[in-house]
């Protein structure tokens, strides 16, 4: 048993031209995930049950169940029902792209709603008292007052889900998609070298995970900048 | 609803499964945590190196790539060392409940260490300052100030961290383990009901994931009984 050096040189290039489909995956889920966090987040401060409880189920159900498993019902079990093999979305469901970014994005939006309402809850109370005494009104507070200090509380907790939703991108393998994970999988099954594609691979996804902290890191200053001078 | 008659049996079997992985991984997990932790707070550089770099690398690479790595790798160190001592065994067979339960222990314990380190920094300094100063030694200062106030810092985490365990089980079926979604795939083999099947390894995921939240529920109110005295 050797390490394959000249192998690694050799693949790592076709593991790279997945990187696309892993990056589509990763920001098409992020920011349908964002949209669904937030209206779970709106639905659940509301203060009205028939919203909040909803929000509630949805939450407990996707937070309780591997996303594996959620990728395997959308993909795999979806076709099953004749409802949605009707349906105008049916295009989509077809689709092993389609379902991943389905499936990730509800997946996302249940664990990022979480982030987000301890976001709003964090945000000191005295702070929206004195926005009331100055008459601004209740949808004024909330876009001028909590947005901005609930997105710069919740942004280091959203940095790291953002990396859990990459780790998640490496499951639409089982789907067989072809992004990065698909590719070395293939590789691995072709060429029997486990070790040498498998930690390269795992060092572009550890690059990967360092650049987002950074870049959260750089919006985490950029957002906090009245916060740091005091300080 | 009638297609599942019959399957009852081999769900139960993996639900069994599921357990048994998770008992065991949440042994190594704990162990790797305290390992982790104590490394990282110990004053020998080497250690706090050590085990930096264990967090940055199981924290970075997605799930799925790590049992891939860890049951192919094994698989293939193991036949090369057997190979050695008989060169007629062609291939040495890891079971994939170990690999894959020893990989998502190595996971999720990579996340165990910060909560174990930042557990034994959040005891307050006070209480242990009081603890010699009544004359208590080291070990009795550790066991019955440090630990009891530690467990209670740690258990919201750790909560999470058994929940990631038990979602994880699930990526073990990758590799062939006899879990619920393995026998959800030849259920439906049988039947063609992908939808009824993987509905039901929702389920028992879900039942799981609640047994758990109710167990740290009633651990967090027992921890913390004491405190609430006085309101």
């Amino acid at each position: 048993m050797s390490f394959d050096t000249a192998l690694i040189v050799e693949s790592l290039p076709k593991m790279l031209m997945g990187i696309g489909l892993t990056f589509q995956l990763l920001i098409l889920s992020a920011v349908f995930g964002l949209i669904l966090a937030t209206l779970l987040m709106l639905m659940r401060i509301s203060g009205k049950w028939w919203l909040s409880w909803p929000a509630q189920a949805y939450i407990y159900v996707f937070r309780g169940t591997p996303i594996l498993v959620q990728i395997f019902i959308v993909y795999y079990g979806f076709p099953q029902l004749e409802m949605i093999r009707e349906s105008v979305l049916w295009p989509l469901f077809r689709d092993p792209f389609g379902c991943a970014v389905f499936a990730l994005s509800l997946n996302a939006g249940a664990y990022v709603s979480e982030i987000l309402r301890g976001g709003v809850l964090g945000v000191d109370r005295g702070m929206l008292e004195a926005g009331e005494a100055l008459g601004l009104s209740k949808t004024q507070r909330f876009v001028y007052l909590t947005t901005p200090i609930a997105t710069r509380l919740a942004l280091p907790a959203y940095g790291n889900d953002i990396i859990s939703l990459l780790k998640s991108t490496a499951l639409a393998s089982t789907i067989t998609l072809m992004e990065m994970t698909g590719i070395a999988r293939t590789i691995v099954a072709q060429t029997y070298a486990p070790y040498e594609i498998f930690i390269s691979l795992a060092i572009v996804y550890m690059v990967l995970t360092f650049l987002i902290q950074k870049l959260v890191a750089r919006i985490e200053r950029h957002l906090g900048r009245y916060t740091l001078k005091e300080g | 609803m009638e297609a599942l008659s019959g399957w009852g049996d081999d769900f139960f079997q993996g639900s069994v499964v599921v357990a048994q992985v998770f008992v065991a991984s949440l042994i190594l997990m704990v162990i790797f945590g305290l390992i982790g932790a104590a490394a990282k707070l110990s004053g020998n550089r080497l250690a706090r190196t050590i085990a930096g770099a264990y967090t940055v690398v199981f924290r970075g690479t997605p799930e799925i790539l790590v049992i891939l790595l860890l049951y192919f790798g094994t698989a293939l160190t193991l036949t090369a060392i057997a190979q050695l001592f008989n060169p007629e065994i062609r291939f040495v067979d890891v079971p994939p409940f170990w690999a894959g339960t020893f990989a998502i222990a190595l996971i999720v314990g990579s996340y165990a260490t910060e909560t174990f380190r930042g557990a034994f920094l959040g005891v307050t300094p006070g209480s242990i300052e009081a603890a010699h100063a009544l004359g208590l030694s080291n070990l009795q200062v550790f066991f019955h100030v440090r630990v009891p106030e530690m467990w209670r810092l740690a258990l919201p985490a750790f909560g999470n961290h058994m929940l990631s365990l038990i979602k994880d089980t699930a990526l073990i079926s990758i590799i062939g383990l006899n879990e619920t979604l393995f026998v959800a795939k030849q259920a439906i083999g049988a039947t063609g009901q992908p939808f009824t099947m993987y509905i039901v390894v929702g389920l028992i995921y879900l039942g799981f994931s609640t047994i758990i939240t109710l167990t740290v529920m009633g651990l967090e109110r027992y921890g913390n009984r004491h405190l609430r005295q006085g309101t």
